[in-house]
């Protein structure tokens, strides 16, 4: 593949006003969400599936973002909801890296070619359907209302479906990495100096392969929680009357004309957590590994 | 040509096929790890022997798990397949056939779209010595990547469409020339979502360029800098597009699923989400298919181009 795997800075911010300005608007933007998520739900005094005014009323003081189609407190919804995107894009991402970067480590640096191949020929097969269409039959497979403990109907299969997919993308980036370090000078010392196979791929190979693979996750945070979004569009992932960031949207998406807050203003709160999340990757790239 | 490109060409050509095979089996899995009989789940637990014994043998759920898959295959090689299980028995291709103008339409404008953006804004923000260029090619690439497809496509219905009263707000009414005013709001929602993954390979690439030797020699003859930008910068920014467009196919139709979605389209995607939820098997299956190998031939079709426009690839 000739395409530049290496992921590229693109922080204007960082070009104005230099790398320190962009960081601190990355994490004070996240720091804002993840506060609202929290402390909103516990402190109002309504609980998010509550009918708190007349439906469709626009946004006031007593309710920031208004009320939707049967009266319920989008503020309340949109960080209830937040929660839900936040914590599924986590334990997606956490597993996904790992996973895919342990798996890719050791394909790029096994020594027996017949395991390297095996792994290549599944991620490929991975990657190659389009990610619609597995993402819906696993929602299939699995259910797309099954709730299971706290988590909401629809959440685990869509979860479950993005854990099967994403961790593809990690295994062939690391791959490649460890493919290229397998290569490189310090690692052929090493194995000359007797340095048992073990030792190199875990002292040598593996950091700076993890390096690669947790710059990347920040930035497939915003992937992740803007496919956990969109799937409602799809006619999967979380079930209403759950409040996540995709699933209002969706329910308020024919009330455009009259009642833009309800899909607007989630809209925005997903719109900045993207941006913040993005700010931050590119603060968490290696300047040595990153294009200009 | 050289004899070691056009191996290398025929191996990814049969690469191509194991996957379009593997595609096909993991469909014909998808059905049977479904929990629970699914001709029950489809007809419901007080349907008549007769028909529960019909649709089991139209899904091929009858017979060996070897026959039922060899059967499948088989179908599939004639090019049949198979009905509809809640419209009445249509037939699966015509059901594909009626709703895929709609999403190539929107889909082929999209990719253009995306196509010229990435290509113009990476370039331009790569050469210029102007910050405000920079700086905005920046701020869009960002913010495009940070907004989700559905959203964009909802701020244009208000905006453009509701607001403003510019274009219609959504739905399809057939006919090219006459649908083509509801392809303008879709088609940019997935151009704007396609760009930035265009904009940031060829930005780097047009960065890296500057740095070659053929760049100094060139500059140090004295090259006027926009007869520069013309034959050196551009040819080989452009590269990686061709790839790009390949890899990013199965993004856009994901996306112009949603997109169709968000205005009420009927395409390949609301087909595709009304079969899920009707739990409609043999379009399920049609589609995904369709999709899934559209995918593999754009990526085969990407990387032999690449074999005829970059020189570098056939010798390495």
């Amino acid at each position: 593949m000739t395409i530049t795997q290496k992921p590229i800075r693109l922080s204007f911010l960082r070009t104005l006003f230099g790398e320190r300005v962009s960081r601190t608007v990355g994490a004070v933007l996240i720091l804002l969400v993840v506060l609202g998520c929290i402390f909103v739900p516990i402190f109002s005094s309504h609980d998010p599936s509550d009918l708190v005014a007349p439906p469709m009323q626009a946004p006031s003081w007593a309710h920031p973002f208004g009320t939707d189609v049967v009266g319920r407190d989008v503020f309340v919804r949109t960080f209830a909801g937040g929660r839900i995107d936040l914590f599924a894009a986590l334990i997606v991402v956490g597993f996904n890296a790992t996973f895919g970067t342990l798996l890719g480590t050791a394909a790029g640096s096994s020594t027996h070619r017949a395991f390297d191949s095996v792994v290549m020929r599944i991620i490929d097969a991975i990657l190659a359907v389009p990610m619609v269409v597995l993402l819906l039959a696993v929602v299939m497979v699995v259910g797309s209302t099954n709730a299971w403990g706290p988590l909401p109907a629809g959440l685990p299969g869509a979860m479950i479906a993005m854990m099967l997919i994403g961790w593809a993308f990690y295994a062939r980036l690391s791959r490649g990495q460890a493919l290229v370090y397998r290569e490189s000078d310090f690692v052929v010392a090493s194995r000359i100096a007797g340095l048992s196979q073990w030792r190199i791929v875990t002292k040598h190979i593996f950091p700076g392969v993890g390096r690669l693979s947790l710059s990347n996750a920040i930035g497939d945070l915003v992937a992740s929680v803007v496919l956990l979004a969109s799937l409602p569009f799809l006619g999967a992932g979380v079930q209403p009357p759950a409040p996540e960031w995709g699933s209002i949207m969706y329910e308020g998406r024919g009330f455009l004309q009259q009642a833009w807050w309800i899909t607007m203003c989630p809209g925005i709160i997903l719109a900045l957590t993207g941006l913040g999340l993005s700010f931050l990757a590119d603060s968490f790239l290696d300047s040595r590994e990153a294009g200009k | 040509m050289g004899t070691r490109a056009l191996r290398r060409i025929a191996s990814r050509v049969g690469q191509s096929l194991v996957t379009v095979f593997v595609v096909c089996t993991l469909v014909f899995a998808m059905i049977r790890l479904i929990p629970g009989d699914p001709v029950l789940q489809i007809l419901g637990n007080e349907a008549s022997p007769e028909s529960i014994k019909a649709l089991r043998s139209q899904l091929h759920l009858d017979g060996s798990l070897l026959q039922q898959y060899g059967s499948y295959l088989s179908d599939l090689l004639h090019g049949n397949l198979g009905a509809s299980l809640i419209q009445r028995g249509r037939p699966v291709s015509e059901i594909i056939s009626s709703s895929v103008t709609s999403t190539l339409t929107i889909a082929l404008f999209g990719l253009l779209l995306g196509v010229l953006v990435g290509m113009i804004a990476g370039i331009w923000g790569a050469v210029t010595r102007r910050k405000v260029v920079n700086v905005g090619v920046q701020a869009f690439s960002i913010l495009a990547y940070a907004t989700p497809t559905f959203l964009f496509a909802l701020l244009l219905v208000l905006v453009v469409a509701l607001m403003w009263g510019l274009l219609p707000a959504g739905g399809w009414p057939g006919g090219f020339v006459q649908s083509l005013p509801y392809a303008i709001l879709p088609a940019i929602a997935l151009g704007v979502n396609l760009a930035p993954k265009f904009l940031r390979p060829v930005r780097q690439e047009a960065i890296d360029v500057q740095d070659t030797l053929f760049m100094e020699a060139a500059i140090s003859r004295g090259l006027p800098r926009r007869k520069l930008n013309l034959s050196h910068v551009l040819p080989n920014s452009l590269l990686p597009l061709v790839t790009l467009v390949g890899i990013s196919l199965g993004g856009l139709l994901t996306n112009a699923v949603i997109v169709e979605a968000v205005f009420g389209i009927p395409g390949l995607g609301s087909e595709l989400s009304k079969a899920v939820a009707q739990r409609d098997y043999p379009v399920i299956q049609g589609i995904t298919l369709l999709m899934s190998v559209t995918v593999i031939v754009g990526n085969l079709l990407a990387e032999t181009m690449y074999q005829f426009v970059d020189p570098r690839a056939r010798v390495q």
